[in-house]
């Protein structure tokens, strides 16, 4: 198997000395290649990509050496060729399914380890974009209804600002606070990888669409109690993924509360700004 | 390049020339831009050499029939045989008055020579006979593109034996019928509003332009298959039940009605956009691709709703 895969390797260089050396470098670019390729984005430089590799676990044995003499001349045109990005979209139907019912279960924090072979940022964006629809014309619904309700003269006018205020709570939300999570981790010394967070936090946000539904019922204390239990739902998911996935460290506490914390800001937000 | 500069220094001694060198050349100079396709340098090519040949050959020849451009490329599902479209294609009077890149499209293997020396406007390439586009009326070339917009909206909207081929079914896209819809639908939706109305038509038509091109970049994302400007074209076709929803309920102003119309409208729709975004992906990827189409089209359907 290995030795017999490394011989017929070795048997097109001249001279060479067959199995150990082989495998030796096999062995120094296999750690390259994970520390390289730990997530794509674990290293700054791979995430913008720069090339059109699968973010596999495996490149073959010439990237690594590669990479380096390519990236200074092909490192621009990785950004703004739309195929190097194909690789953070590489889901079926059934993956994404998948991850969107295990975001439904907060208590079970394995959601990195279920994402690490393939984190997606499909979810991020069309959640993301879900989600702003939703609330804002959730939102407007609920105001017509209040005035449908209290039988006020005043005609209903549809307020487009929801969009505008919708997209960029959300947007600005689940971009900013990964990364804002992936420098301050790094400064601090634990693993942290971008697309790995992204991936996580636009998950965590499912939770919030089938919630706004029921958000529409005029009831104060219904609204409360419903955007009280999705938000702590949603934050208990982050919080509980994070630890799983974060080593223990005494700071880690800090982290785990930031995260859960800001996630119920979220929450209280979408409701006093959509549904007063 | 000096061959396309010297039709112009023989356009300034033009006057002797005959019509049809004066009407190439004027072409020529009209196009002199980089060409954005593949396809439209090869025409370009082609058409030197035919001016060049008609140059030795003298007026009055009938120039040989010239090869066909490369097949403008489209959705690669079917291996059929190139369609002939009985349409031809934008004349470059009205592409220069879009802003756009209409690439040429490959013309009608039919040879050219037919029509040289009518007058009336033809069925012909507008490289290939070149007086006749140019010197038509304003009405040839607008009822051109309007037979054009309307056989692609057949071809998409209504039910059609070729729709289940997407390959066939929008090979002649243009970008004038989804432009036209959009502006349509965004007009009609601030007609409607009672208040803010500029600021409906700029969400409308910046969600309906923007969002053509997410979805058709999520396409690609996925590992779809799919040429960008079809996709927005198609896109952009898809939109005609919404229009007409938005017109009726423009019309009458019954919340009950407009949602049964709106949802309606809104199935016909995605029903319309179905057959070719689900033949660009991975089947197993389909409905990754579908949803943010229906997602889009229910936006816009609810904008319709909501304006009141």
């Amino acid at each position: 198997m290995d030795e017999s895969f490394s011989n017929l390797q070795t048997s097109h260089l001249l001279g060479s000395v067959p199995a150990v050396i082989s495998e030796d470098d096999k062995k120094s670019t296999n750690v390259h290649i994970s520390s390289v390729n730990e997530g794509p984005s674990a290293n700054m430089q791979i995430f913008p990509p720069h090339q059109g590799n699968s973010s596999k676990g495996y490149q073959t044995l010439e990237s690594p050496t590669e990479g380096p003499e390519q990236q200074p001349s092909n490192n621009w045109k990785g950004y703004f060729n739309v195929y190097s990005y194909a690789q953070y979209f590489n889901v079926d139907t059934d993956v994404v399914l998948n991850r969107l019912m295990s975001s439904l279960y907060p208590t079970s924090g394995d959601f990195f380890s279920k994402i690490d072979a393939n984190p997606d940022l499909y979810g991020l964006v069309w959640i993301c974009t879900t989600l702003v629809f939703v609330l804002s014309s959730l939102g407007n619904c609920a105001t017509y209804l209040v005035k449908k309700r209290t039988n006020s003269e005043a005609p209903w006018v549809f307020d487009v600002n929801y969009i505008n205020l919708a997209a960029s709570l959300i947007y600005g939300y689940a971009i900013i606070v990964p990364v804002a999570f992936y420098f301050s981790l790094r400064y601090m010394g634990s693993r942290a990888d971008l697309l790995r967070f992204w991936c996580l936090w636009g998950y965590s946000l499912f939770v919030f669409v089938p919630a706004t539904l029921p958000l529409l019922i005029p009831v104060e204390f219904l609204r409360w109690v419903i955007i009280l239990l999705a938000g702590s739902a949603s934050s208990c998911f982050v919080a509980l993924n994070l630890r799983s996935y974060l080593e223990a460290s005494n700071d880690l506490t800090v982290v785990l509360a930031v995260a859960f914390g800001l996630q119920m800001v979220l929450s209280i937000f979408i409701k006093v700004w959509f549904f007063p | 390049s000096d061959q396309i500069s010297s039709p112009t220094s023989k356009r300034s001694s033009g006057e002797t020339q005959t019509n049809r060198h004066l009407e190439t050349s004027r072409r020529m100079s009209h196009n002199d831009t980089i060409p954005l396709y593949q396809s439209s340098q090869s025409d370009i090519d082609e058409i030197e050499n035919m001016m060049n040949a008609g140059f030795q050959s003298g007026p009055g020849s009938v120039l040989p029939a010239r090869p066909p451009s490369p097949i403008r490329p489209s959705i690669p599902v079917s291996s059929s045989p190139f369609v002939q479209s009985n349409l031809p294609p934008l004349p470059p009077s009205s592409s220069s008055a879009a802003q756009k890149a209409t690439p040429v499209p490959a013309p009608p293997s039919l040879p050219p020579a037919v029509n040289f020396g009518s007058s009336e406007g033809s069925k012909t390439t507008g490289f290939g006979s070149p007086p006749n586009t140019l010197t038509e009326p304003v009405w040839d070339t607008v009822k051109r593109d309007l037979s054009r917009i309307v056989s692609n909206l057949k071809l998409v909207v209504f039910p059609n034996p070729n729709r289940e081929d997407p390959g066939k079914a929008l090979r002649d896209w243009d970008l004038w019928g989804p432009f036209f819809f959009i502006v349509f639908l965004g007009l009609t939706l601030s007609w409607s509003a009672s208040v803010k109305k500029s600021e409906v038509f700029a969400v409308a038509f910046a969600l309906l332009a923007a969002g053509a091109v997410i979805l058709t970049l999520n396409v690609l994302l996925l590992g779809g298959h799919i040429i960008f400007f079809q996709s927005l074209s198609l896109l952009g076709y898809c939109l005609f039940p919404l229009d007409v929803g938005a017109v009726i309920c423009m019309l009458k102003d019954n919340v009950i009605l407009k949602m049964i119309v709106v949802t309606v409208t809104l199935a016909w729709s995605s029903w319309a956009a179905y057959p070719f975004m689900s033949a660009a992906v991975n089947p197993r990827r389909k409905a990754l691709a579908l949803y943010p189409v229906f997602l889009m089209y229910v936006s816009v359907g609810f904008l319709i709703i909501a304006i009141d």
